[in-house]
């Protein structure tokens, strides 16, 4: 036994060594014990690549150790935040002004003013900067700070959801000074303004997090919280099982374990997530819309939310979400499969059965193959149930698993199950994916689906301050895409969470495609108690 | 015959020895890691959609353009080989575009976990193959030759991570003995030794489980071998006790092709390593690499290579010198 | 092979090894047949899903249960055994190729050519099989082709190097010197006399190589980076399974992994007393 014994402890103390020479333990190197009471423990599967808001990390805020200039509430409302209240708009919709709140330190106790905005934002601009967060801010042209606590946006052209990009979390310039933005000690132990301070990150293993007792919005009501990063869906159930987290996201299969356990309760929180059927116009199969609407009626919804979502979800017939105001409920259909209305249409179109029951048209078999990502078995399942679904309606769909660099070219003869979805603005995620100015263009609109109608709607939707006309404009793109059928919709996630009972003040809102250590559950965890 | 004679002798012998294998070592470490910038090459992965994740849905091409050149990844082949060796001299091992820090950094963080892992493991299966393989060889054909050849050959055809899979459910879950994965408590802030001992049992244990058969039937086999050799049976006749003759005269001779062959089955061990930290959620270098591959992430990846690639080559370097001081008859400088 | 002291136990080892040697032949033949038989007696359509049988538990309808997505278990196990030992064989053929092609190339000419080449079985046997094997499948896009390529390309080595050694040993024989003196050509030497004594080891190495393969396939399946998902593979099953076991449906891992690990012991077992009568530098060299 002391064979095995020693080496660990002299290899342990070493790796300890190594640790703390990497700079990543923490001061009061204590172990389980004393006051972990007022600890709250999570656990997600997605571990953020780094933990600067520039390069990324909780865009949407909500990310426990920034604020950005402006926050959502639990309706997904924007409420002002490190501005002072909701920063205004000119009547040309071009400039956008923020004041600043007073008073507010950044975790190393200096305050926080306009030029650390207008640092951030000009970050994002930055070609030397490596931040995909460029693409969303195509409408910025400059930021500027006239006083220490005034920022001014100028846009290229107006854009109605503008006041929605603000929610960035909000870096301090000094901690860049002479440094390689993308290379920055800061990217792996941040100061920001949030309710809490990074005490010590170990990538593959755990972020540890302490309450900011000096928090403008008030000090939390916990002392910290550990985010556990595992990427197993089974270990991070089992670890759940063996009382090591107060919340933990599974999948719904898996959570529904806990639902009959005592100690423990689910919360299934709707999502603007959908998955859906890219059908490609360049496709002679799916180009025809008649094979399109036939499948749209085809699959059965209802089957895929109970069978291969294990109830957590609901049935999709658009990219806005029911939860938002902008949806429109007239494009809603059956949530079960409608075989007959399908056969309906194949026939009236010439599709005609083979001897084999293969529909072919002009001696054409409605075949198509169907792309999935091999990593994602949610999506295979999905594309696997649309297979099944097809072929009682007389349409082959060949399944195949591919890696996005294999998918990516074949966009545009072959369908795939894609997924997005944002529930802030109906303009941000859409008006990429179905305008025919984006046709073909990568994972912008690759099916290359063209409608002038939708074209004009999404326009007006962009383009216009007032709320009823956005509501009308993005009511007409709903419908012409109802119409269309460029994608067959069929579901919207809803992400399950595993929660201690002891757990109280949880209060979930409709979260996006992304949710980790922001933007997840515990968006407020800060406000979060635990009965010991 | 004067001991400190042959004793200087065999030094001088290792010297030569250990000058060979560097000279051996270096094309063997230059060769991998042009090979890995080959393949690189080659491969159809964009390492900035890789780098956006889900972002890539959202972002343009010329957006992802510009990040690829930010990092000179499109540069030909030979450029991007002459950048990362002089930056390998000045002892800048590059950066992980798959990690976004330093490729230090990511070794730094996690290479000491995967050593202790496979460390640990390694002499836990020497011990426990030596002892079994050593009592199955001198009752050869009893109950226990048999009944451990059986358990070998069995575990020797279960996957390592479905093992792992096993052992967690029945130790973690079903008896609650012990953690079902993790370096240490979740809420522990610091890495106390006992704690991370107590989470690496399991995954130790699996491994070297996983690994064993090889080793266990190789001693089996080597003693078996070794105890008909004439001077085994030479000790016999001479009436010693059965106890010396298996390990002192048997299992001496058995154990030289054995150290040999340690060295050889190391890639293997680390490949179960890999394995056995995605299981066990441990942050060591397993992980890490298959998110490399993945991401066509070369910094990481060659540096992970040649790290491995060092390993076994100390590795084998050392067994040849063991080979040598425990086998008067082989000649280092030969 | 005998121990003079002991006759009678080893008649008795000689029984039950013949009797475990028949149950080893009944039981590897029984699940291969099945396995290859599957398409024939049961034919399947490889990505049926009928999402209102999901996760049933084992029954006279389903032997093995169902899965995630109502599909039979002991089926698609048999149809994943099949893909898997085609993956096995046919990487451990194009291993056994590559690595006859090395191991002959060195052993016949000799000289630098040999010391290079062995050289760089060297170098890569000092690298990692799994991390090679990610590697390439990450450079060539997961697939079966790439699979089939990963795992040949990590597997030639101890053929090439049992080939060399055979081939070293044979060179100063006898009959070599014999036909060399009687005026046959290298080549001629190589294929006439010198194949024939090779092949049987390499036939050997090359069945000791399946499951390994096999164990290859679904670790890289494990890892996500195998073959297509939706295919019924062993390793995609058990992956596939592994989420299963929680909610209590453990017959979607277990069925497959018993299969798998049924059908490989049997191999062990077989040629495991093939290999005990070679001399034991050789078997080292083909350790399972």
């Amino acid at each position: 036994m002391a064979i095995r014994i020693k080496p660990v402890r002299v290899a342990a103390v070493l790796a300890a060594a190594l640790l703390a020479a990497a700079g990543c333990s923490s001061p009061t190197a204590s172990t389980s014990g004393t006051d972990n009471a007022a600890t709250l423990v999570v656990a997600t599967a997605g571990e953020p690549d780094t933990l600067n808001p520039v390069l990324n990390y909780g865009v949407d805020g909500a990310s426990l150790i920034f604020d950005g200039l402006v926050a959502r509430d639990v309706r997904n409302e924007l409420v002002p935040a490190l501005a002072r209240e909701l920063p205004t708009v000119s009547a040309d919709g071009k400039t956008v002004t923020a004041r600043l709140r007073e008073g507010v330190l950044f975790h190393d106790g200096s305050p926080l003013t306009a030029p650390d905005v207008v640092f951030t934002y000009q970050a994002v601009l930055d070609p030397a900067v490596d931040s995909t967060l460029r693409s969303d801010l195509d409408m910025l042209a400059s930021v500027t700070a006239p006083d220490p606590a005034t920022v001014v946006f100028t846009l290229k052209y107006a854009y109605a959801p503008f006041l929605q990009r603000l929610a960035l979390g909000i870096v301090p310039a000094k901690a860049f000074a002479g440094q390689d933005v993308n290379k920055a000690a800061f990217n792996r132990k941040p100061v920001g303004t949030g309710p809490y301070r990074v005490t010590s990150w170990t990538p593959g293993d755990r972020l540890v997090l302490a309450a900011n007792e000096k928090y403008w919005g008030g000090e939390p009501a916990n002392s910290g919280v550990v985010v556990a990063f595992v990427a197993d869906d089974n270990v991070r159930a089992q670890r759940m099982r063996a009382g090591e987290f107060d919340a933990a996201e599974l999948a719904p299969k898996l959570a529904s374990g806990f639902e009959s356990r005592n100690g423990y309760r689910v919360h299934k929180v709707p999502t603007a997530d959908y998955r859906g059927v890219m059908l490609p116009m360049g496709n002679p199969v799916t180009g025809d819309l008649a094979i399109r609407t036939a499948l749209n009626a085809a699959v059965d919804r209802q089957a895929m939310v109970t069978g291969v979502l294990g109830g957590a979800g609901e049935p999709a017939f658009g990219p806005v979400p029911p939860t938002s105001p902008y949806a429109d409920p007239s494009v809603a259909g059956e949530p079960a499969a409608d075989t007959a209305a399908a056969t309906a249409v194949l026939d009236a179109a010439g599709w005609k059965p083979g001897p084999d029951g293969i529909r072919v048209k002009d001696g054409r078999p409605a075949a198509f193959t169907l792309m999935y990502p091999a990593t994602d078995s949610l999506r295979k399942e999905l594309a696997l149930a649309v297979t099944a679904d097809a072929k009682k309606v007389g349409i082959t769909v060949t399944p195949e698993g591919l890696t996005w660099d294999a998918i990516t070219p074949r966009m545009k003869n072959d369908a795939l199950i894609m997924g997005y979805g944002t529930p802030y603005d109906p303009d941000f995620v859409s008006y990429k994916l179905f305008s025919s100015a984006f046709a073909g263009q990568g994972f912008f609109n690759p099916g290359s689906y063209r409608s002038a109608v939708t074209d004009a709607a999404l326009q007006k939707g962009r383009d216009s301050a007032d709320p009823a006309a956005r509501k009308a404009a993005y009511a007409t793109f709903q419908q012409q895409l109802a119409a269309d059928v460029p994608w067959v919709f069929l579901t919207y996630l809803q992400h399950t969470y595993v929660l201690k009972d002891t757990v109280t003040g949880v209060t979930p809102r409709v979260e996006p495609h992304e949710h980790d250590v922001a933007n997840s559950v515990w968006w407020n965890v800060h406000t979060w108690t635990k009965k010991s | 015959m004067t001991a400190p004679a042959t004793g200087r002798r065999r030094l001088a012998g290792a010297g030569a020895v250990v000058r060979r294998r560097l000279l051996v070592a270096v094309p063997v470490l230059a060769a991998t890691s042009m090979g890995m910038f080959a393949l690189g090459a080659a491969s159809p992965i964009d390492p900035a959609q890789q780098y956006a994740g889900a972002a890539a849905f959202t972002t343009s091409e010329e957006n992802l353009a510009q990040i690829r050149a930010n990092w000179g990844v499109d540069d030909p082949l030979p450029v991007q080989y002459a950048r990362w060796i002089g930056n390998l001299l000045r002892g800048d091992l590059g950066w992980s575009t798959s990690r976004h820090e330093p490729v230090t950094s990511v070794l730094a963080a996690r290479a000491g976990w995967t050593l202790l892992l496979v460390g640990t493991a390694l002499a836990l299966v020497l011990v426990a193959s030596v002892l079994l393989g050593t009592l199955a060889a001198y009752r050869r054909g009893g109950w226990f030759d048999r009944a451990l050849r059986s358990v070998a050959y069995a575990v020797q055809s279960m996957p390592v991570f479905w093992i792992g899979l096993a052992a967690i459910a029945v130790f973690a879950l079903s008896l609650g003995w012990l953690p079902a994965g993790g370096l240490t408590d979740i809420t522990a802030t610091g890495t106390d030794p006992f704690d991370v001992a107590r989470h690496l049992v399991l995954p130790v244990t699996v491994l070297a489980i996983s690994q064993a058969p090889w080793f266990v039937l190789f001693v089996r086999d080597a003693v078996a071998e070794s105890l008909r050799d004439d001077h085994v049976l030479a000790a016999r006749a001479r009436g010693l006790p059965g106890r010396v003759v298996l390990f002192g005269h048997a299992l001496r001779t058995a154990l030289l092709p054995f150290l040999t062959l340690v060295g050889t089955h190391l890639p293997e061990l680390v490949g179960g390593a890999v394995l056995v930290e995605t299981v066990f959620s441990l942050p060591g270098l397993g992980a890490v690499t298959v998110e490399a591959a993945l991401g066509a992430d070369f910094p990481l990846l060659a540096a992970t290579t040649l790290a491995t690639t060092v390993v076994v080559l100390t590795a084998n370097l050392l067994t040849d010198l063991a080979y040598a001081a425990a086998d008067p008859r082989v000649r280092l400088d030969d | 092979m005998t121990d003079l002291a002991l006759p009678a136990r080893v008649r008795r080892l000689r029984r039950t090894g013949s009797a475990g040697t028949m149950v080893a032949v009944v039981v590897l033949g029984g699940v291969v047949a099945a396995a290859l038989l599957a398409p024939v007696l049961w034919p399947l359509d490889q990505s049926a899903v009928d999402l209102s049988r999901t996760r049933l538990a084992p029954s006279p309808e389903h032997l093995a249960g169902t899965d995630d997505l109502g599909r039979d278990v002991a089926l698609r196990s048999l149809y994943g055994l099949r893909v898997s030992l085609l993956v096995g064989a046919v990487a451990a053929l194009v291993a056994a190729v590559i690595g006859g092609v090395v191991g002959a190339v060195a052993g016949s000419v000799g000289g630098w050519v040999d010391r290079a080449l062995m050289r760089v079985v060297d170098t890569v046997a000092a690298l990692p099989h799994l991390l090679l094997g990610i590697f390439v499948v990450a450079m060539l896009r997961p697939g079966l082709g790439a699979v089939i390529a990963s795992i040949a390309l990590t597997h030639w080595l101890s053929t090439a190097r049992i080939v060399r050694s055979e081939l070293l040993s044979l060179r100063n024989r006898p009959f070599v010197d014999a036909a060399i003196a009687g005026g046959a050509g290298r080549v001629r030497v190589l294929t006439r006399h010198l194949l024939p004594h090779v092949l049987p080891r390499l036939a050997l190495a090359t069945t000791l190589m399946v499951p390994h393969a096999v164990w290859h396939e679904t670790a890289l399946s494990f890892l996500g980076l195998g073959l297509p998902p939706h295919l019924a593979s062993i390793g995609n099953m058990i992956n596939d399974g592994q989420r299963s076991l929680l909610t209590g449906a453990w017959w979607a891992s277990i069925v497959p992994g018993l299969l798998l690990v049924t059908a490989t012991l049997a191999l062990a077992v077989l040629t495991g007393r093939w290999r005990d009568r070679l001399d034991p530098r050789v078997r080292a060299e083909l350790q399972l």
